[in-house]
């Protein structure tokens, strides 16, 4: 009970406390986005980049670390991309593979609860988002006063991950979805970086099948990333990058087995249990070239050649 | 316990003087994230803002596609804008097939959360609308459970 009430008074608070902060300097305003308004009923179907435009959760900072975190995988610091290479960033191109890379180890020291460490990280995002005219989403004080005080876990997630949806919804608004795209490329490179050097240490079914099903997942950043491939010559080495990962998975199989979903009423609340099911086929020379792969990309990344 | 009721009505107090000036959307989004419950991760919010439905015309939608992950469970929670006069409703698809929905038409009943476990990962639709077709605005929140 007493955690429950903290929880609320401390999303409350703090959102708050941020919303206020924030509420003069936000572009986007109060209102609400247009609706995409189509007929219950009608089939979806949409083109490549319809869809590519409104896929969401491609890469998110926070389900990878709670993967490792509910693998009791002790967390390690070494993991993080190291900050003192964001000085040394001129383009945007850079600052939003960068700003993507920052958020997921901001998701890791979050999850694990490594506030303290997550000073640094936060500022050098701040410094990046201001780089990209788009700090105005990230309440860098009141996330920084939330990691030092260690005790609003809650908020300092809800913040954090709210920021960077804001920031990608805004630049999706205003016709900056390449900048958004490097954005959600970096988050997924850097989930994968993690979850893949984890695995080659850890044998976990679960973190094992998350990286195989990343074959389904590479194949629709790959064209979030397509329209805009011809831009510049970092766009184009980035989505050869992204291909070269994308053909390690060429022989991992994805396969599905069918059954009927199961509704029960729980608490008042309704919980569906889904019976279909996706089985991955991904063995170990596979799951150690694709590591490598992810990691020589990242590494390339971080370094800024 | 008591110290934990004096933070509660010190924000309480605290709240309408923050209050001032501050965007809608975030207040809504904040409080459907508390309303999704202890023991949640929030991932994303889908804020939705429809009109009323035109007479013998389709409910309007709202639509976005989530990827969702095998392994994982997951919480949907709607909440409605104070304003609002229709209630908001979601309901997941899986390639055009109808896994859940909050709102059970034919028994009348809304539900403000439903919970998915996931076995399949794969990209799912989700559907935003309101009942009857009426005008409304709201937020859905998706968040994991821990």
């Amino acid at each position: 009970m007493a955690g429950s009430v903290t929880k609320i008074v401390a999303v409350i608070l703090m959102v708050s406390l941020g919303s206020c902060r924030n509420s003069n300097t936000r572009q986007g305003g109060l209102g609400f986005p247009v609706a995409d308004s189509v007929p219950a009923g009608e089939a979806v179907k949409l083109s490549e980049e319809a869809v590519a435009d409104i896929v969401q959760n491609i890469a998110s900072p926070v389900e990878i670390a709670s993967i490792l975190q509910a693998m009791q995988v002790p967390f390690s610091a070494g993991y993080l991309a190291p900050t003192h290479e964001a000085d040394r960033l001129t383009t945007n191109f850079q600052k939003a593979i960068m700003l993507g890379i920052y958020g997921a180890d901001l998701g890791y020291l979050n999850i694990y609860e490594k506030t303290g460490n997550s000073i640094e990280v936060l500022s050098t995002i701040k410094r990046l988002a201001d780089g990209l005219r788009v700090g105005q989403y990230f309440d860098f004080e009141t996330l920084k006063r939330l990691s030092l005080s260690k005790s609003n876990l809650d908020s300092l997630l809800f913040l954090s991950v709210n920021s960077y949806n804001q920031i990608d919804k805004f630049l999706r608004d205003n016709n900056r979805g390449s900048i958004s795209a490097l954005m959600i490329a970096g988050v997924w490179i850097e989930g994968q970086y993690l979850a893949t050097q984890v695995a080659l240490n850890n044998h976990d079914e679960v973190l094992r099948d998350r990286i195989g099903e990343q074959k389904i997942i590479l194949g629709d950043l790959l064209m979030l990333l397509r329209p805009y491939r011809e831009s510049s010559e970092e766009y184009n080495a980035l989505y050869s990058m992204m291909e070269e990962i994308s053909s390690r998975y060429s022989d991992v199989k994805v396969s599905y087995r069918l059954g009927e979903p199961e509704t029960i009423e729980e608490n008042g609340r309704l919980v569906m249990v889904q019976h279909e099911e996706s089985i991955v086929e991904m063995s170990d020379a596979q799951l150690a070239e694709i590591a490598e792969k992810s990691k020589e990309i990242r590494n390339k990344l971080i370094s800024g050649q | 316990m008591k110290s934990s009721f004096f933070i509660l009505s010190l924000a309480l107090i605290i709240m309408p003087l923050l209050a001032t000036g501050q965007p809608a959307t975030d207040d809504l989004v904040s409080g459907c994230v508390i309303a999704a419950g202890e023991n949640t991760t929030y991932l994303k919010d889908f804020r939705v803002q429809l009109p009323k439905a035109a007479p013998n015309a389709a409910v309007p939608v709202y639509k976005a596609n989530m990827y969702l992950m095998k392994n994982m469970k997951y919480r949907f929670t709607v909440c409605d804008a104070p304003e609002s006069k229709g209630e908001l409703v979601v309901t997941i698809y899986d390639q055009g097939k109808e896994l859940i929905s909050s709102y059970n038409k034919s028994a009348d009943h809304k539900y403000s959360s439903i919970d998915f476990i996931c076995n399949k990962t794969g990209l799912y639709t989700l559907w935003f609308d309101f009942i009857n077709g009426e005008q409304g605005s709201g937020v859905g929140v998706v968040c994991m459970i821990k």
